[in-house]
């Protein structure tokens, strides 16, 4: 049962900032409305953000995507041009949690929940995604890559909300895929998330990143895996050796769902599959842009 | 989609008009609508709000526990503790027919002083508000001391283990005996010997046990809930000390029984603490309370040695079966039975020589779950089969057929099926269903997979079971029918009042049904054990016919013609040959009215009522009658990752007659979704007995993403013993569709996991250790699999 607390409403984003160093912020609240009941969470004060304006829209042009604090899991998915501006989140937002989770869920939210297994973050990480942290006083630009210090910890001040985040949009040139394992296709919690993003020149890789869910305290970039790629060219050696290393990267736990040795085996066979898909699904002759 | 075999007409000249129909159940539209009151949808002026404070440890003593903070706590108006309830006890049994009770099974309504699972109630809780009971419940301060406890059937029969149940944690063994084991071992070519294990699973009913209590001014204790099983009205009796006349249990459509309805769950919390405070009051419980709440699937580990000859004919068979019945007796002794008389499969054996014991452990209690001991056995047998079929190099399929019972053979326990066994036809058809084998490129692999089985339908034959149902047809000439059933979202009303119609010559829309009320509906006697249909439905059958028959012989004389020259249908009785000459049912039943006619029947249906099998060789009959049919899936592997996707699915059983196919190929979906949870994602994990996985984010039934479209064939022998020759389908169509699957993912790999769930990181670590063994002649992956 949930326990008492306040709940403000308000419809304007300084309003709502004005409330947070008091108060925990709701978006859609399948963490923590799950949390609360659990009594995990004890918060006695949140702030709604879902009547605050503006803040679903979902911007996309020929360079850039721009997504504000407010967009749902559902939204990303009912975004035509989203499977072309970010293919790996856009395949995430299909397997992430089930239908009614997807309709309230924010990728914000995903975001700040800082969950190992957060389905969204590998793909926006592969994607080189930067958030915007709002207080009442401006913003600042956090490149995702650098907002995760721990185990559910993150640079988000008690003040601050993600209002937005942005990437580019991957070229002709560049495959960006994704793969949830987990123990059911349907509405489960990642066993392991991997998404990659790979840029072809002709024989040679210029651009690569391989991104890791549910294999360590955070989701993260396995950046050595991604330097045996970057300016090589690409062999299935070469791509052996990157699985390989992102293996190395992965500092799993044993759990309810899996054992730390099937994720670490699971992590370079993904990465493998994932590089050599992406690999052949680009053209070998570069298209100038 | 459903194939239909052509009727097999036993009966010259029966035309059925009702059965046999898809008709719209008479229970659709009220749920599609949301009009269905529920359990939980009851509420009564000055209702109070009922909670269970239980147990975080399963094996502990309660040294003390106070619950006056609790207690002075404005708005709470009890809390019960062992202290309030000196000297009462709740039954574990089979809520018997005849007044029989195992003895000494009973356990502790509250924990006393020996806390024996997690969850095991404290105290119980009546307040105002849910707020004001979930407050007293945090107020309820209690001390626990852990004490070692037994957590494997292994350790529990250990010389030092601790004791859960006296005097040697063994609380069931039955043992079967027949032919010469040793004779059939020695004439076979080779013997094959496997040891399968299953899991603890949860029935995962949409529907957490709800109830509403009061006492009425004649002091009776009414329980408007959610169950399976209105006449355990007698054991809340026994429990609270009334006569049995003073509770009264009424049910309500119920939200998913699958046996873990079976047992009493909130029924006696509710009698205890409206009897205390003499108010209303309603008892919900939670998701996380009904994990915690009701007894489990039984983990079975199960051992098949077999002897065959070269040409694949079955010569010996020695099954050892031990299954953890956790801490509380409940229905184990009977699981166990099931399993063991299951045990050989639909096979014919000559030389049978079975064990089987159930084992007290401090891990949460195992009782009723569809397949019932069964299923576990048909994991074991189907599974031993494709191994004895890879062993001796023979076709799987080809192997069944050689060694399928045919009707007039005799079980393990020398019982002769005198209806008709379909396997092979059931088999055949399944594998047909399945259609073109689907293509895929490595590191992907196909596999097909079918298992086969025997299941029983109604009750042990010994427990003497029986049904009543009161028919009655009003002066309009519409149709009521009351019987004590529960219906458990397997069309079982829906099913009495088809059966009613077709007697009586209405539609389904004339008919009405009160039903699943202990003080006054006809007791049927628990939807339990694929008995609903075969007993309810034959006393619905019975009590129609008696009434059809009168009422043809008054049409007969007001249409002044013979009894044998009159039908009825469409709301007429009228002249075989002269179907002009007629009389409406409304002007039969209202000229009947006037003269007298009794247009009402009370009947009872008996099943046969046998002796206990014998002690020491299990020989004798133990069940009414068998259901026999197929599942047949198709899987693909990816061997890189261990996912499992399922691709196919096909279920064909003999039903015997479908009284609605409908509801006949609901309950094959349903069982197919459910053996494929079995089989591949459901487990219940406990750690030192305590549930780590009490939530659905951890507990993984299939979801619409998982499952294929499932398809169902339907073979009517019409032999069966239930109404116009219908056997059973509510736990046959789970039983085969988990070996099914796990064939099929052996078939894919060529290797087996030998324990469910098939988890991907279990069929990965079988594909490793099968390439370390050099077995797989194809390298599946260019560097090792798992590092170990």
């Amino acid at each position: 049962m949930l326990s008492e607390f306040d709940l403000e409403m308000p419809s304007d984003l300084q309003a709502s900032l004005s409330s947070l160093p008091y108060a925990t912020p709701l978006g859609g609240g399948t963490n923590l409305l799950v949390d609360l009941r659990a009594r995990r969470e004890k918060s006695k004060r949140l702030v709604w953000l879902g009547n605050i304006q503006a803040f679903r829209e979902i911007k996309i042009n020929a360079q850039q995507v721009s997504i504000g604090g407010g967009t749902t899991l559902s939204d990303i998915l009912h975004s035509p041009a989203m499977a072309e501006a970010a293919p790996s989140l856009f395949n995430a937002a299909r397997v992430f949690g089930g239908q009614m989770v997807r309709n309230r869920a924010t990728v914000a939210g995903n975001i700040c929940s800082g969950s190992p297994a957060a389905d969204t973050v590998p793909p926006l990480l592969s994607l080189d995604a930067t958030i915007c942290l709002t207080n009442a006083e401006g913003c600042r630009s956090v490149p995702l890559d650098q907002f995760y210090t721990g185990f559910k910890t993150n640079l988000r001040r008690q003040d601050e909300l993600i209002t937005g985040l942005s990437w580019l949009v991957p070229n002709s040139n560049t495959a960006n895929l994704f793969y949830k394992l987990a123990r059911r296709k349907g509405d489960a919690i990642s066993v392991v998330g991997v998404a990659v993003t790979v840029t072809r020149e002709g024989d040679r890789c210029t651009h690569a990143r391989i991104a890791l869910g549910s294999v360590g305290p955070t989701v993260f970039r396995a950046k050595d895996a991604e330097a045996i790629l970057a300016g090589g060219l690409l062999s299935e050696k070469l791509i052996n050796d990157a699985a390989q290393k992102a293996m190395e990267q992965s500092k799993p736990i044993d759990d309810l769902r899996a054992s730390a040795n099937y994720r670490r085996h699971s992590v370079r066979v993904l990465t493998r599959r994932l590089i050599t898909q992406a690999w052949h699904s680009l053209p070998e002759k570069t298209a100038h842009t | 989609m459903t194939d239909q075999t052509p009727h097999r007409q036993t009966e010259a000249n029966v035309v059925l008009r009702q059965i046999g129909k898809p008709l719209e159940r008479s229970d659709a539209e009220g749920k599609a609508t949301g009009r269905t009151r529920y359990a939980g949808d009851y509420t009564m002026p000055s209702m109070l709000h009922g909670r269970v404070l239980r147990s975080e440890l399963a094996s502990a003593r309660l040294k003390h526990l106070d619950a006056s903070a609790a207690r002075n706590l404005p708005g709470v108006l009890c809390v019960l503790t062992a202290d309030e309830l000196p000297d009462r006890l709740a039954a574990t049994d089979i809520p018997g027919q005849t007044g029989q009770k195992r003895a000494s099974t009973d356990r502790q309504i509250l924990v006393r002083e020996f806390i024996r699972h997690h969850g095991e109630p404290l105290a119980l809780i009546a307040a105002e508000t849910p707020a004001i009971a979930e407050k007293a419940h945090d107020l309820i301060e209690y001390e626990i001391e852990p004490l070692p406890g037994v957590y494997d059937i292994d350790s529990a029969l250990g010389p030092d283990a601790p004791i859960v149940t006296e005097p040697d944690n063994i609380v069931g063994q039955h043992k079967i005996r027949k032919g010469n084991v040793d004779k059939g071992f020695a004439e076979a070519d080779h013997i094959i010997e496997n040891t399968f294990k299953t899991q603890f699973i949860e029935h995962a009913f949409l529907e957490p046990e709800v109830g509403l209590a009061w006492v009425d001014e004649n002091g009776v204790i009414n329980i408007r809930m959610s169950t399976q099983v209105i006449e355990h009205f007698r054991f809340i009796a026994d429990a609270l000390g009334v006569p049995h006349n003073k509770v009264r249990i009424l049910g309500a459509m119920v939200g998913g029984g699958f046996g873990g309805k079976e047992d009493i769950t909130v029924e006696l919390y509710l009698a205890l603490l409206a009897q205390a405070t003499r108010r209303p009051v309603r008892l919900a419980y939670t998701r996380e309370d009904s994990f915690l709440g009701h007894g489990k699937r039984h983990p079975f580990v199960i051992s098949h040695k077999t002897g065959v000859t070269k040409q694949g004919k079955i010569t010996a068979l020695e099954v050892n079966i031990r299954a953890d019945s956790g801490a509380y007796v409940f229905l184990s002794p009977y699981v166990l039975l099931y399993s063991a008389v299951a045990a050989p499969g639909p096979y014919r054996i000559d030389n049978v020589k079975i064990d089987s014991a159930a084992i007290a452990t401090n891990n949460m209690y195992t009782s009723a779950f569809r397949g019932f001991g069964a299923a576990q056995a048909c994991v074991a047998y189907e599974a031993q089969m494709d191994e004895i079929a890879k062993a001796i190099g023979i076709d799987r399929f080809e192997l069944r057929r050689r060694n399928f019972m045919r009707t007039g053979d005799k079980t393990a326990t020398g019982q002769t099926v005198e209806s008709a066994i379909w396997s092979d036809e059931c088999m055949t058809r399944a594998l047909e269903a399945l259609g073109e084998e689907t293509k895929a490129e490595e590191p992907v692999k196909i596999g097909r997979g079918v298992a086969t089985y025997q299941q029983s339908y109604g009750r042990i034959t010994w427990l003497h079971d029986t049904a009543e149902a009161w028919v009655g047809i009003e002066i309009d000439g519409t149709v009521i029918v009351r019987s004590g059933v529960t219906d458990i979202g397997g069309g079982q009303v829906s099913a009495l009042s088809q059966i009613a119609a077709e007697s009586l010559g209405v539609g389904l829309e004339d008919v009405i049904i009160y039903h699943s009320d202990s003080a006054v509906t006809p007791l049927a006697g628990t939807t339990t054990a694929t008995r609903a249909l075969y007993m309810t439905g034959n006393a619905v059958h019975k009590a129609s016919s008696i009434l059809r028959g009168r009422m043809i012989d008054f049409a007969a004389n007001e249409l002044d013609v013979q009894p044998d020259e009159v039908d009825l249908a469409n709301g007429q009785a009228f002249v075989v040959d002269d179907p002009s000459n007629f009389i409406s049912l409304t002007d039969l039943a209202a000229r009947g009215a006037s003269e007298g006619l009794q247009r009402s029947e009370l009947a009872m249906f008996r099943a046969p009522f046998t002796d206990p099998i014998d002690k020491e060789t299990g020989q004798g009959p133990v069940f009414p009658d068998f259901t026999y049919g197929c599942h047949a899936v198709e899987v693909s592997v990816d061997t890189e990752t261990g996912e499992v996707t399922v691709l196919k699915s096909v279920g064909a059983h003999d039903i015997g007659q479908a009284i609605n196919p409908q509801a006949v190929e609901g309950q094959i979906e349903g069982g197919a979704l459910m053996g494929q949870g079995y089989a591949l994602s459901e487990e219940l994990i406990y750690q030192e007995g305590k549930l780590v996985s009490p939530s659905f984010s951890e507990y993984l039934i299939p979801t619409s993403m998982d499952m294929p479209e499932i398809k169902t064939i339907i073979l009517e022998s019409r032999s069966g013993l239930g109404p116009f020759g219908a056997k059973g389908i509510g736990e046959p169509s789970f039983t085969p569709v988990a070996p099914a699957i796990a064939n099929a993912v052996a078939d894919a790999i060529g290797t087996r996991v030998f324990e469910l769930p098939i988890t991907p990181e279990k069929v990965v670590k079988v594909l490793s250790q099968s390439q370390t063994n050099g077995d797989l002649e194809q390298k599946l992956n260019k560097t090792p699999l798992l590092e170990d």
